[in-house]
């Protein structure tokens, strides 16, 4: 393509409080419909908003965590416009003076490199109300209207869709591991519009549209795709973009012009007489400081450098906060990482996806896991016992050792009862065995299968190896 | 103020304007404007804006929530329900 492209995201996300930001309504808008709803809400004459600590907190987190310059003073504005969603007439934001201004987020790219997206701005508002449309009549649920949301605003410095992609990604995981947000897309807890201008290279900005209706990552890049590909269409046959929103249409994978929307300055922001501006203080700064936590990117950076877990081992592990929490917790009881990993990205996995469980929800706690790597490594029991055993403690929910001991796992080590067993395998298998004196030693295999079928797998397979090894020699 | 613009206002408002009321209109805003533009002359130079006069320090609520629920009061003063939905002209 002959030009430069330009995309900025504006990230929505729902805080996760018990109430809602400006009054003492719960935040829970899943109930049945205008159950949580007040006069401050409702926009009753004469009922007065005053601010949610935990949602300014919050706010004050994502903030810092984007490295943002907080504002001394963060000041309160009314948007106003004139739409059923808010009862209000006007919805309250944050303009000129948001929590936190001039950040910046590292992104890391699809070769690895690292790619520093600048963060315009991050502001604290409350979401609107449900609208639910037939032929004739709207019908209005307030319950979410006035609920916590949190607004991103990146610059233009992404390139294309799939920056834009994993832009939404990674800034998901950030607030997911900031615990401000559940980030659930298709539920609308993080919601995304994009804007994209493309120009030729050296222009700077072209006329940008704005995309609406991206309630996944994937549509966020389909979507960003096909506008610029738009875009160079309109250009290259000389005609002009027009600066509109556009929506999302999944089924045709297309955007479409939306009604036009007010622009920002017809909103006629002023400040909010109703709420005094809020300045954070230095005691409420430091509990934010004692709050960042080490962030995704960098816990993954950790593990491949220090702990030598595969790249694909980090990831996986890092994706979640609780799995990587929980990994560490193993760690911490005295388990080896690597072997830790493995289990944790091979089998154990694979159980809590078949049963549809968290990690910290499931039976394996930290202890039994390690108590599991204990008896496999002091060869007590086999490692595919070991993968039953592990069945074992989620269906049962019980220790390791417990299970071993009564269902009578341990492996035999005992030379004597090995020898034994060894013995009438091979007295079995006199042609298996000819073979192997012939040099067929593939065949030992099958002595060692059917050795496990005898003995339910409990033999000490290196211990019973060698003794076919050698007892075959031997005769020979 | 410019009739167009008048029409822009109100269109925002979500108001029908016809010729006659935004005749009178236009020049009442416009008496209302120039008033906004006398105050725009006073030199505020050095000044920091005022949006709060009483309330100098942080005001903030903990989270947690009320024990009185309105909600019924409330939806008893709605002028077409549904169940527990508020029903309107469709607005789409």
């Amino acid at each position: 393509m002959k030009y430069q492209s330009f995309v900025g995201l504006e990230i929505h996300i729902q805080l996760i409080t018990e109430t809602k930001v400006f009054c003492s309504c719960p935040n829970n808008f899943g109930d049945e419909p205008n159950t949580n709803v007040c006069p401050v809400c409702m926009g009753y004459p004469g009922a007065l908003p005053s601010l949610n600590e935990e949602a300014v907190f919050k706010a004050l987190k994502v903030s810092r965590a984007l490295n943002c310059h907080i504002n001394e003073k963060a000041v309160f504005e009314r948007k106003n416009y004139f739409y059923p969603d808010m009862p209000k007439n006007y919805q309250i934001s944050q303009f000129e003076f948001p929590f936190g201004i001039n950040g910046y987020f590292d992104l890391e790219l699809d070769d690895g490199s690292v790619k520093r997206i600048r963060i315009h701005d991050v502001h604290l508002e409350e979401d609107a109300g449900k609208m639910i449309h037939d032929a004739y009549q709207s019908r209005l649920d307030y319950n979410r209207a006035g609920t916590p949301l949190l607004e991103i605003v990146t610059e233009p410095d992404l390139l294309d869709g799939r920056e834009a992609e994993l832009f939404v990604q990674q800034f998901r995981q950030l607030v997911r591991y900031l615990e401000v947000t559940d980030g659930n897309m298709e539920e609308g807890s993080l919601r995304c519009d994009a804007n994209t201008s493309i120009n030729l290279p050296g222009k700077g900005l072209g006329t940008k549209t704005e995309v609406k209706n991206l309630n996944s990552s994937r549509f966020v890049n389909k979507a960003l795709t096909y506008e610029i590909k738009r875009h160079a269409k309109v250009l290259d046959k000389g005609d002009t973009i027009v600066q509109e929103t556009r929506l999302w249409d999944e089924g045709s994978s297309t955007t479409r012009s939306m009604r036009s929307k007010e622009d920002s300055h017809d909103y006629r922001y002023f400040p909010e007489p109703d709420l005094p501006p809020f300045r954070p203080d230095a005691a409420l700064m430091a509990r934010v400081e004692e709050a960042m936590i080490e962030l995704p990117n960098d816990r993954k950076k950790r593990y491949e450098a220090e702990l030598k877990l595969t790249s694909d081992q980090a990831v996986f592990i890092t994706a979640e906060k609780n799995t990587a929490d929980w990994f560490e917790a193993v760690l911490a009881a005295g388990a080896d990482a690597s072997q830790t990993a493995a289990w944790l990205s091979g089998d154990i996995q694979k159980i809590l996806n078949k049963e549809g469980k968290s990690i910290e929800q499931s039976p394996f706690t930290p202890e039994r896991i390690k108590e599991l790597f204990d008896l496999i490594n002091s060869n007590r029991i086999s490692n595919n016992i070991g993968k039953d055993v592990l069945q074992a403690i989620f269906d049962e929910d019980r220790d390791p050792s417990a299970i071993v001991k009564e269902k009578g796992l341990e492996q035999v080590s005992d030379t004597g009862a090995v020898e034994k067993v060894v013995e009438e395998v091979l007295a079995a298998h006199r042609a298996v065995v000819d073979a192997i004196r012939a040099g067929e030693d593939k065949q030992i295999g099958f002595l060692m299968g059917q050795l496990m079928k005898a003995t339910g797998g409990k033999v000490n397979p290196q211990l019973a190896r060698e003794m076919i090894v050698n007892k075959i020699k031997r005769s020979e | 103020m410019d009739k167009n613009e008048l029409f822009k206002t109100a269109a925002l408002a979500k108001l029908k304007l016809d010729d006659e009321e935004a005749d009178k209109l236009a020049a009442e805003v416009s008496a209302m404007l120039d008033n906004f533009s006398a105050m725009m002359e006073a030199d505020v130079e050095g000044l920091e804006p005022t949006t709060q006069t009483l309330q100098k320090e942080n005001r903030t609520r903990s989270d947690s929530t009320g024990s009185s629920n309105l909600s019924n009061q409330l939806l008893d003063r709605v002028p077409e329900r549904e169940d527990r939905f508020i029903v309107i002209p469709n607005v789409m």
